[in-house]
Order: structure tokens, then C-alpha cells, then sequence
């Protein structure tokens, strides 16, 4: 039964009283005689019409008046059905779109559950409330400010799609108080109950719809390539959030094809790891792969790539020098190895070979030259340094202010050369371009300065070594879902394509800003090819997407979170919603009014007042 | 005058038609049932004694020596009788002023020249007849059936020859119309007079609340030949009448309120199509004639194509 808002309008129905009274008033009638009652007699017999109401019922002008008033005044009253909705008002709704949510725990996803419920809140809101509707991905989005409209609504709410990352309700918080800003705002939440405790607090009213029901879920947390002893070495960690252990076959493929497959034993509420020791030499990926029926598949699957640089082979050429063997050490992804001076040099190729001391000729090859190069025979005391290009990058945050040098080699810089420190109008630091490689000369030896002991250095060997290294391939091998990926091009590379795990290729243009590769929002292998300009692909990276999120992995649902200093809990659908129907109403009193002009026109009752005599 | 001197011209031609013929009661002009004097041969018939000589065919004798009788038909007079219906719905129409004067005769006369009244109209078809009949020798009885039967006599104009003619149309000219007629009662009555059984035409609007069927059951028994002539005015076929009204009978005065609207009137045409058609099926029922006449329709045509077209008058 409808319910009304304004049901002192219905006293307006009192008007149908004046209506029916004027009617009676003109229904008096009019005597007319005629030659004979005989054949109306028969004719009202047929009719039927002597019934007491005859006068009102054969009238349907006034049938259609009181119609009309009837409408208008249940339109005035305003009736409403009382629908059942979570919210109404200014409604923010925020819709967890992190991957647990495709956890398939509620048929046919707790994605398409809460997606449901957000259809119930539209249809049970007013006609002037509005909503603002926020994806909570790892980026969250907004796919509606502050709408009214329901169209717009429903079709941003179909095109909502989940995630395979984590959701990052802190920035999806920040969108949502300012979206709930300014006037008194209910905010509701559809999540299956991730959320991280110490939030802030959020203006308005908090309500939370809850998805998902307990289950058992194993996952993977963690899966690494390192390169050790004997060869790369993989580990993996897993995690059992169900009540009960659980012993899981994982099976590993190495290059695609199936490489081993162990038995792992989890205990309830914890993890377990695997590590792999005898991977091929030549790995490019791995694929771990739990063998496990639960409602997430997404975190049963793991990926790792190894770079096909995966370490830079450093040869330090030196009698033995902590400072810079601690420095080059420390750098990532570099792997360094010491040669006596006067030895030949390995044959295998080296990314950088740093020379302590000067050699009898310089390799072809990237090269770091600490000493006088061959040919320097001439000793400069006059060291204050005289010049320091500041707007180098390579010597972005070097302070050579304090440093002090007790002598240098007197060098001539080739041509093309770029002289960085100067000291009395000879070079102390250049670099130069070479035909075979890049060559960094630092015309002084460490032991003859304190520049090792400056802060200055490791950060001055981190970005000579970040120059001279060779650049290409990605900055990282794993990501998480939606993060970016930075892609270190070569120099020679014009272009990158990037392929998904979809198959969805991608072209960066290498221009001077670094090419960020942001699509990785799916989970699996990112293919990565760096082409010149004449369409040669240069080199192969991959990088991988997995989730690696025990939080994501736990999918069993909380029934309340923190949120500020408030608890929330699960709110069942039960705040009644108004359905207004008033509008309808009046449209209808409009039809009939236009019905009733009809039939006053071209129904024949026109007119009443007088008898006319037809001619 | 009831009828114009050229449409009286017209009419001397024309004679009433009976169908059926009849014994009279003096030479006339029309076939009779029985066998006389006139030189039309009829049949033959054995002799028979006492017959009279004369007749006897002398020729048949003298071939087949057995004596046969010829006989003649005879020619007698028709009885013809004029019913008016004189009650107070006949009054109704436009027309020659009446004397029911209720204050609506100015509406009754708007815009309307032509004279549709009934009773009037009435009057001057049954002069027509009545100077036809008069022309061909026939027994006429007009009689007015108004009133209450039983109280007073109808009053009753009879003749017979051409030289009643103008006082017909005087007795005509000031019979009054007006109260109630019981037309089931009156016609009863008429046919138990004892009238001698002819052509009957009865000249009526049929607007009588005890019905007619009884009536003309009993004229018809009395083995009268019936043509009813059913008259009705423009306005009682196409009622110009709209809105919520209270009717009033003028023949009775009785109310009836009714709400005209365009399905009303439609339906108001189908109850009087059907209502004719009923009266068409208990007149041929009846081995009657039923002849409807709008009053709108001028007299001549009414007469010279319409009655002649029904066989009334030929």
C-alpha cells in the first residue's frame, strides 16, 4: 500500500463535492413535450436506465472531471511506495574492484553481486537524490560525479569491470570525501571486507554491504628469480587461509615447458615455501601454478621473468680498493668481479670494466678509468677544483665542495670529450663517447683523495655506472596490478612494443621522456621488444603482473571494519527508499483531461444547456 | 380548404383499390360475389327449377340437350371506411395553429414553413380518400376515434355518391383533435358495430400506450380489408432533441427524463426502425397493408405514387 507525504492534500478531494453539486444543480431538467413517451419509454426499458444514478452515470464529462480531480489530488499527496534500498540522498557508492572480488564464492562473482546491489540502490533512490560512483582498483576511477542520472548510472555501473590488483581504498577514500563533502552524504561500501585498517575517517554516514561467504583459499604470495651459486634459484611462498591444512601439488614450467612438480603442505592460517635450485641456466620465465579448486583462481597462478640482463657483469681491474669495491657492490643488479692488475682480461664480455690504476691500452667496450689514461706522464698539485658542471646530470647531488685532492694526473680530454670537474684548467672527471663504448675518466687516484669517505661517492659511482652500463630492458621484472613499468631503452632503440598476457600489443614511441608502460592491469607476462628505426628488434624483456597480495588472498569476508575510529558493520538492505509516483499520476490526469476535451468536442455533449431544434 | 381544387381534379381518376371482392348493398361500381345482371359473363351452372328461363343459354342447350343457366357478375357498391386516429399525439407538428397552446408553440414553429402536422395532414389524406371513394360510388364512413370509447359516440361522417363531397370536406375541415385514445378499445368497437366489412384504412400515429394489435385482430376477423397508414412527423423520426431533459407526453402527460446524447439518438433510430418493422410483420400477420408516411411528404405524391405504389388506390 502506498503511503502518502502530504496527505492533508487529499482534504482537496472535497472538491468533488461542488463538482457533482453544480452538476445536479444543472441537471435540472428541462421540460420538453413530445408527441408521445411511447417509443423513449421502450428505449429507457432497453437501457436499463432507471436506475437511481442514471442522471450521474450517463454522464461522462462528469465521471471524467472527478477522474481528474481524483488524480490531482492523489498527485498532491504525494504517494510513494516504500522500496527497500540501502541508501538515499547524496550517495557515494564505492564498489571494490580488487581482485578478490572475482573470487566466484557468490554465483556468479561477488564482482557481479555487489554490482547487483549497486543496481538496488539506484533503482531505490529518488528522483532528486545522486550518486557518485567510484571503482576501487589499484587506480580508483571515478565512472560518476555526483549523477542523477539513472541511465548514466547503469550504463557506468555495467562497464565497472574488476580488477586483478589490490584496491586502494586510501586514495579511493580521498575521492569519495571529496565527493561527500559540502552536504550531508551516506556513503556505502561494496566490498567483500579487505579493507586496511586505520583509514580515515569519512564525512557522512558509512554503511557497508558485505559480499562473499568464508572459504577456504590458497594463493600465492610470493615468486622469485635470484641468480645464485649454481644458476638462477626460484622461490615461492604460498599461503592457506582456510581453516584446515592443505597439501597442494604446484607445478612449475620453466620456458613454457613443464619443469617440476612438487607437493606443498600448508598449514591453516599459513604459508609455506618452496625453493628451486637447479633451474636451467638459460631461464627467461618461470610459471608456478597451484593446483587448487577454490573460489579465486587469479592467485593460484604466478609468474617471474628473469632478465635477459638480469645482472650486469662488472670487472673491477684493481690491486684492491674497499671504497670502490663496496660502491659498485652495492649497486643493484650488478654483478662484480675482481681481476688482479697486469692479468689478461677474461674473454667473455663484460658490461663495464672499471680500472683502478691505468692499463697499457684501454678495451674496446664501456670503461672506467680511475688514474692516468696511457700516454699521461705529468703531475698536477694544483688541484682546488675550478669548475664543477652543476647541470650535469651525472653529477646530480655530488657535492664537490668538500673534496680535496692531493694530486691528479695532467690530461688532455679528447675531442667531443665532456669535462665535468676542472681543476686549474685541467679535466679532474670527463666522460667521452667512444666508438667502442662509453669511457669515464676520473684523473685521480681514490687513495690520493677523500673523496671515498665524501657522500658524494657512491652516489657519483651510481651514476657513472648508470651511465657507462649499457641501458635497456625494464627497471623492474615484476609489478603489481596497475602499477607502471619504467622501460629502459636502448639508445639506438626508435620504438617499444609492449604485448599483454592478452595478446594486446602496444606501441611506446622512445622520445625524450622515458617510455611507462601504465596497462598492467592484468596478471601474467608483459612482452617487451624495443625496435630501431629500421625495424629490427633489438632485444626481449619480460616483466610479469601477479598479485602477491595475502590480503587479496584472503578472501574470506569481514563483517566489519575500521573506519576512523568507527566501527562499521554489514548493513542489512532494510532503510526504506521512496518510490514517488506522483509524476505518473499527474501525466495521467493530463491524458484524461485531454480525453475529456475530446469527448466534450466530438462526443456529442457539448452543449447541454439549451435544446436545440435541428433544422 | 383541406385539399386544392387542381389536386381534386387529380383525383378523379383515381379509384380505391379492394382486392377482394365483396357482396354490396346497391348497384355499384365494383365486382360483387354474387352472380346478377350486369353483362359481364361470369360462368355456367346446371338449371335448376324455378330458375328463370330467360337465362337459360339456348345455344348449349341446343347442342348438348341439357339446360344450363348463364350466369352474369353484378356489379355492387364498396363499403369504405376512414379511420382518423383523433388523439392528442396525432395533434403534433408543425402547421396549422392547434389548440394546444402550452407555450412552446413558438419553438414548434421556428424555421419549419412546411405544415408536418399530423392530425392535419391526417385530415387532408383521408379527404383525398374520401373524395376518391365518393367519386367511384362507394359507401364512405369517416370516423374520427378520439376520446374515451365508451363515453361518447366517435363522431361518424357517412355518404355515398359525389354530391357529399363538399360537406365531407366541411366535417373534415372542423374535427378536433385532442384527450386520449384507447386505439386497442376503439377499434375493437369498431369492428363490433356491425358495419358492413369493406376497405378499411386506418390513418394513425400508433402512439398508444394500450397498443392496436388487438384491434386490428378483431377488424381483420370482421373480415375487413386493412391498409393502416402510419403517419409520423419529421421530429418523431429524427427527434431534434439534445441534453438532459424531462419529456412530456401531450396525449397523457406523463414525464419521462431522459439524457440525449449521439448514442441515445442512435439508439432512439434503431428502437423506431424496429418498432416499424414490428408493426410491418403483425400487419402482414393480419393480411393488412402498411403503408408509413412521413409528413413532410407532400399530400399529391403521398397519394398519386405512394398509396397508389402500395396498391391503396389505383
Amino acid at each position: 500500500m502506498p503511503a502518502f507525504l502530504n496527505p492533508a492534500a487529499l482534504a482537496l478531494a472535497a472538491l468533488s463535492i461542488p463538482i457533482i453539486l453544480l452538476y445536479m444543480l444543472k441537471l435540472r431538467r428541462q421540460d420538453v413535450p413530445v408527441s408521445s413517451t411511447l417509443l423513449w419509454q421502450r428505449l429507457l426499458r432497453d437501457r436499463q436506465a432507471n436506475a437511481p444514478w442514471q442522471r450521474l452515470r450517463s454522464n461522462l464529462l462528469l465521471l471524467l472531471q472527478l477522474l481528474i480531480l481524483a488524480l490531482l489530488v492523489l498527485s498532491l499527496a504525494r504517494p510513494f511506495f516504500p522500496t527497500p534500498a540501502i541508501a538515499s540522498g547524496n550517495v557515494v557508492l564505492l564498489l571494490d574492484a580488487s581482485a578478490s572480488m572475482q573470487a566466484s564464492d557468490v554465483a556468479p562473482s561477488r564482482f557481479d553481486a555487489a554490482r547487483r546491489a549497486a543496481r538496488d540502490v539506484l533503482s531505490g533512490l529518488g528522483a532528486n537524490d545522486t550518486v557518485t560512483l567510484i571503482a576501487v582498483g589499484p587506480q580508483p576511477q571515478v565512472l560518476a560525479s555526483a549523477s542523477s542520472d539513472r541511465a548514466l548510472l547503469r550504463r557506468a555501473l555495467d562497464q565497472a569491470a574488476p580488477s586483478d590488483g589490490i584496491a586502494n581504498w586510501e586514495a579511493a577514500f580521498a575521492l569519495a570525501a571529496a565527493a561527500a563533502s559540502g552536504e550531508s552524504a551516506q556513503i556505502v561500501l561494496l566490498t567483500d571486507g579487505a579493507i586496511p585498517s586505520r583509514l580515515p575517517a569519512l564525512p557522512g554516514q558509512v554503511r557497508l554491504v558485505q559480499f562473499g561467504r568464508p572459504g577456504d583459499n590458497l594463493g600465492i604470495v610470493a615468486l622469485a628469480i635470484r641468480e645464485g651459486r649454481s644458476g638462477p634459484q626460484a622461490f615461492l611462498r604460498a599461503i592457506n587461509t582456510g581453516a584446515a591444512a592443505a597439501e597442494v601439488r604446484v607445478e612449475f614450467r620453466a620456458d613454457g615447458a613443464l619443469f617440476d612438480v612438487r607437493t606443498l603442505t600448508i598449514p591453516a592460517q599459513g604459508s609455506a615455501n618452496i625453493t628451486l635450485d637447479d633451474l636451467p641456466y638459460n631461464l627467461t620465465l618461470l610459471e608456478a601454478r597451484l593446483d587448487a579448486d577454490d573460489p579465486l583462481p587469479l592467485d593460484d597462478i604466478a609468474w617471474a621473468a628473469r632478465s635477459a640482463a638480469g645482472s650486469r657483469r662488472v670487472l673491477l681491474v684493481s690491486p684492491g680498493n674497499l671504497f670502490l669495491e663496496r660502491a659498485l657492490g652495492m649497486l643493484p643488479g650488478v654483478e662484480l668481479n675482481r681481476l688482479a692488475p697486469g692479468q689478461p682480461l677474461p674473454a667473455d664480455p663484460y658490461d663495464l670494466i672499471v680500472f683502478d690504476g691505468a692499463p697499457a691500452e684501454l678495451p674496446a667496450g664501456n670503461v672506467w678509468l680511475i688514474g692516468a689514461p696511457p700516454g699521461a706522464s705529468a703531475v698536477l698539485t694544483d688541484t682546488a677544483i675550478t669548475r664543477v658542471a652543476v647541470q650535469d646530470p651525472l653529477l646530480r647531488y655530488v657535492d664537490w665542495s668538500s673534496v680535496h685532492i692531493l694530486r691528479a694526473w695532467q690530461v688532455e680530454p679528447p675531442a667531443g670529450a665532456r669535462v665535468l670537474v676542472e681543476a686549474a684548467g685541467h679535466p679532474l672527471l670527463y666522460v667521452a663517447e667512444r666508438p667502442g663504448g662509453r669511457l669515464a675518466v676520473l684523473t685521480f687516484d681514490l687513495h690520493d683523495s677523500d673523496l671515498p669517505l665524501q657522500i658524494a661517492f657512491p652516489i657519483l659511482v651510481a651514476n657513472l655506472t648508470g651511465w657507462l652500463l649499457p641501458p635497456g630492458g625494464v627497471g623492474e621484472t615484476a609489478a603489481r596490478p596497475g602499477a607502471p613499468v619504467t622501460i629502459q631503452p636502448a639508445p639506438e632503440a626508435d620504438r617499444v612494443a609492449v604485448t599483454t598476457p592478452a595478446g594486446q600489443p602496444f606501441t611506446l614511441p622512445v622520445g625524450e621522456n622515458i617510455p611507462v608502460f601504465a596497462e598492467t592491469n592484468r596478471l601474467g607476462v608483459y612482452q617487451i621488444t624495443q625496435i630501431d628505426a629500421d625495424n629490427n628488434p633489438l632485444r626481449t624483456d619480460y616483466f610479469t603482473v601477479n598479485l602477491f597480495d595475502a590480503a587479496e588472498s584472503d578472501i574470506a569476508p569481514r563483517e566489519s571494519v575500521w573506519i576512523g575510529q568507527t566501527e562499521v558493520r554489514t548493513t542489512p538492505p532494510e532503510r526504506a527508499g521512496q518510490l514517488e509516483i506522483w509524476p505518473w499520476l499527474a501525466a495521467a490526469a493530463l491524458g484524461v483531461l485531454a480525453g475529456e476535451w475530446w469527448a466534450f468536442h466530438e462526443g456529442g455533449w457539448g452543449s447541454t444547456q439549451n435544446v436545440k431544434r435541428r433544422t | 380548404m383541406l385539399l386544392e381544387p387542381a389536386f381534386l381534379v387529380k383525383l378523379e381518376s383515381l379509384a380505391l383499390a379492394a382486392h377482394r371482392p365483396r357482396a354490396g348493398q346497391m348497384q355499384g361500381e365494383r365486382r360483387s360475389t354474387k352472380r346478377g345482371t350486369s353483362v359481364e359473363f361470369a360462368d355456367y351452372r346446371d338449371y335448376a327449377r324455378g330458375d328463370d328461363l330467360r337465362r337459360v343459354d339456348w345455344n348449349i342447350y341446343a347442342r348438348l340437350e341439357r339446360p344450363y343457366v348463364k350466369l352474369f357478375e353484378e356489379e355492387e357498391d364498396l363499403a369504405v371506411h376512414v379511420l382518423l386516429d383523433g388523439s392528442g399525439s396525432m395533434d403534433w407538428g408543425d402547421g396549422e395553429g392547434e389548440t394546444r397552446g402550452q407555450g412552446e408553440g413558438e419553438t414548434r414553429r421556428q424555421g419549419n414553413k412546411e405544415e408536418t402536422n399530423k392530425w392535419l395532414y391526417a385530415r387532408r389524406l383521408a379527404a383525398a380518400l374520401g373524395v376518391i371513394a365518393l367519386n367511384g360510388g362507394d359507401r364512405l364512413t369517416i370516423t374520427a376515434l378520439s376520446h374515451s370509447p365508451s363515453a361518447i359516440p366517435h363522431p361518424q361522417f357517412a355518404a355515398r355518391g359525389r354530391g357529399h363531397t363538399l360537406r365531407m370536406l366541411q366535417w373534415l375541415a372542423g374535427l378536433p383533435a385532442g384527450g386520449t385514445t384507447d386505439l386497442n378499445a376503439s377499434l375493437r368497437a369498431y369492428a363490433l358495430q356491425g358495419s358492413r366489412a369493406g376497405l378499411l384504412l386506418l390513418l394513425s400515429d400508433l402512439f398508444s400506450p394500450g397498443g392496436y394489435l388487438d384491434g386490428l385482430t378483431a377488424l381483420a376477423a370482421r373480415g375487413h380489408e386493412i391498409a393502416i397508414l402510419h403517419l409520423l412527423s419529421p421530429d418523431e423520426i429524427e427527434p431534434p432533441l439534445e441534453g438532459d431533459l424531462r419529456l412530456l407526453d401531450v396525449e397523457t402527460g406523463e414525464p419521462q427524463e431522459v439524457s440525449i446524447d449521439g448514442s441515445l439518438r442512435d439508439l432512439y433510430r434503431r428502437r423506431l426502425a424496429s418498432w416499424q418493422d414490428e408493426i410491418r410483420a403483425a400487419c402482414r400477420a393480419r393480411d393488412a397493408r402498411y403503408i408509413p408516411l412521413i409528413t413532410d411528404t407532400p399530400l399529391e405524391q403521398a397519394v398519386l405514387m405512394e398509396l397508389r405504389q402500395q396498391g391503396v388506390v389505383k
